[in-house]
């Protein structure tokens, strides 16, 4: 169980910044997800962190060593790799061997640790086959098997599941879970699906553009997230926005005027215009009748799209368009007029100009 | 893509076949004519009469053909292994080990091998000549590996190239060398590229000729080639014991080439497509 310190940590490809002033502390036997849209930098990070790129600017620590210069191998971390990245010509068991091989473990105690690592994944039974020979998920186990065996300080995991059918990815999810439950190695997992990150993480940390947008529980970073990018980027279906504009009388109105807001819930200091977030499972719908809410407007149902337990509705309000999310029980339908509500509480508002979430 | 059969497609691969393979089938023909079907007008189609006088001739009258042959053999065995493992080594530091200026040094390797063997003669002869590598295998095989090699780094670099780079990267992470790396990771990975490139050079060494001409002046250490072309004697040209010794000469690599095609197929298309 290992503490990695990232002290600013940065890295560039010439003028190309990929990764900027990266500052966080993973604690022992946190589950930290990085998570991202494509080219935010969350790999670059990881394997900043593995030793398989260099690190242009900062420090690197793992348990208490500065390890920027140190060869993979000595740095007690141990990878899983996208694409599972097992010897295609070697046995499961002697792809699992491979790193206590090199490191001359005797042959007993390898068999021993092999075996018990196998038992763990349910993998005894393929310890002879070649990988070719083995299911996606399968192959994944070996490719987390190979890291367990170590027994590495750190864990990291470079989307893991991205490879897998979505039915094997949420099984492979829990087994990660139960899995980390019972090693509590400090691990950090690399992912762009929100789904995982929300579930597997401790912490997550929203990076973006090669620079860190927020860090925090799940729960953090979906109840108050920290800007614009992150508020759109956690949540499915993504947050409607409206841009807000204060008129004389210090009411909040949308540009075409069909949405008001006697007030925000936040103050708005000075500004004149802002950006508000609603997420579409806050939006209160009610077929014809009056709901309960602080802020209730008439809506016209533009289209109806069931997801099974839950459906979507995309709503008018005048010329704004909000997505909601119902129950997928007797919902409205496209062409009914609904009336809808929405809290204070679950509002969202962002600086226009910056994005940055504005709080009390 | 249509189901319909493409008789035009299909027209064209038999004619480009049979073009490719007259020379050769009429190569064959000729070996089992006699000298007055081989002189014969209008020209014998199929031999007439057929006769396998020629093979046992070549056999008892030129027993040094077994010689060029085996000769032949040991130059392009050797000059294969020497470029494997030198273009191997070459074509991952090159591909993978993130080298600077790695593409500047492929097109200076590659503009090397643009220079005709034939200008290198006179300086490689007497270089050869005060090394004392004249007429010798090592000799012969260390000109060959000059001359191919740039051809299997480029070779060897692009199927590396096709590898996923996270398999070794994972081996990092165990804890290989780079050299181990390759050793035990990249070239059991890669074996179809080097038996197609390791095939394609033994070809080319087989088959060279200036430099073998050159460089062997002893009869008893001349290539294959090299000794069926000082054949003509003084006063006529003895096509049946050419064509003979030819067809002789050309069996080896065939039966290399039906044992490996499909390697060679693999390794030729690797990351052609997925």
């Amino acid at each position: 169980m290992t503490e990695v310190k990232l002290d600013r940590i940065g890295k560039s490809y010439g003028s190309v910044e990929a990764v900027q002033q990266f500052d966080l502390t993973i604690r022992e036997g946190e589950f930290l997800v990085l998570l991202g849209p494509s080219g935010c930098g969350k790999s670059t990070t990881l394997r900043m962190i593995a030793g398989l790129e260099s690190i242009t600017k900062g420090d690197l620590m793992i348990g208490g060593t500065r390890m920027n210069d140190v060869d993979p191998k000595d740095r007690g971390v141990a990878m899983v790799f996208q694409n599972y990245a097992l010897y295609p010509h070697k046995t499961v068991f002697d792809n699992m061997a491979m790193a206590l091989k090199l490191q001359k473990v005797p042959a007993a105690e390898i068999q021993d640790r092999v075996g018990r690592t196998a038992e763990l994944l349910g993998l005894t039974d393929y310890l002879h086959r070649k990988p070719a020979a083995l299911s996606g998920g399968q192959r994944q186990r070996v490719a987390i098997g190979r890291a367990i065996v170590r027994t590495p300080d750190v864990f990291l995991f470079d989307e893991p599941l991205s490879n897998l059918d979505a039915k094997l990815r949420v099984k492979m999810r829990m087994e990660l879970q139960e899995l980390h439950d019972r090693l509590g190695a400090t691990s950090v997992y690399v992912t762009h699906d929100q789904v995982e990150a929300m579930t597997l993480a401790d912490r997550i940390v929203i990076m973006n553009g090669g620079v860190v947008a927020q860090v925090g529980t799940p729960r953090e970073v979906y109840d108050r997230p920290a800007d614009e990018f992150v508020a759109g980027f956690i949540g499915s279906p993504a947050m409607n926005f409206l841009d807000l504009m204060r008129d004389d009388t210090g009411r909040w109105i949308t540009e075409c005027g069909s949405l008001v807001l006697p007030s925000l819930p936040v103050d708005a200091g000075a500004r004149r215009q802002v950006r508000l977030g609603v997420r579409p499972e806050h939006i209160a719908v009610t077929a014809g009748g009056q709901p309960q809410g602080d802020l209730d407007y008439q809506a016209e149902v533009l289209l109806d799209e069931l997801l099974g337990a839950d459906a979507l509705l995309s709503l008018g309000v005048g010329k704004a368009r909000l997505l909601a999310r119902v129950g997928g029980t007797d919902h409205p339908v496209q062409g009914d007029r609904v009336a809808i509500a929405l809290t204070a509480a679950q509002l969202h508002v962002f600086d226009a100009d910056t994005g940055v979430a504005l709080r009390d | 893509m249509t189901k319909r059969p493409r008789f035009g497609l299909y027209a064209l691969v038999i004619l480009s076949v049979v073009i490719s393979f007259l020379p050769i089938i009429w190569l064959v023909l000729t070996s089992l004519k006699t000298t007055e079907g081989i002189y014969a007008w209008p020209p014998q189609y199929l031999p007439d009469p057929f006769t396998l006088k020629n093979y046992i001739n070549i056999f008892t009258n030129s027993p040094e053909l077994l010689l060029y042959v085996l000769n032949s053999f040991i130059v392009a065995l050797g000059c294969t292994v020497v470029a494997l493992s030198f273009g191997g080594m070459a074509g991952y530091a090159l591909s993978r080990l993130g080298m600077r200026r790695a593409g500047v040094l492929m097109v200076f390797i590659l503009a090397v091998s643009m220079f005709p063997p034939v200008s290198l003669l006179p300086s490689l002869f007497q270089t050869f000549l005060n090394l004392g590598l004249l007429n010798t295998y090592t000799g012969l095989i260390i000109a060959h590996t000059g001359l191919f090699l740039p051809f299997t780094v480029w070779m060897l670099a692009s199927y590396f190239a096709t590898l996923p780079p996270e398999i070794e990267e994972a081996a990092r992470m165990d804890g290989m060398g780079f050299f181990r790396i390759f050793w035990s990771i990249v070239i059991p990975l890669s074996w179809p590229g080097f038996v197609a490139t390791g095939l394609i050079v033994f070809i080319f060494s087989w088959n060279e000729f200036p430099l073998a001409l050159v460089l062997m002046t002893q009869n008893a250490m001349r290539t294959a080639p090299v000794g069926i072309s000082l054949y003509p004697g003084e006063y006529a040209f003895p096509w049946e014991t050419i064509s003979t010794a030819t067809v002789i000469a050309i069996v080896p690599i065939l039966i290399i080439t039906a044992i490996f095609q499909k390697q060679i197929v693999g390794g030729l298309t690797a990351g052609a497509g997925k």
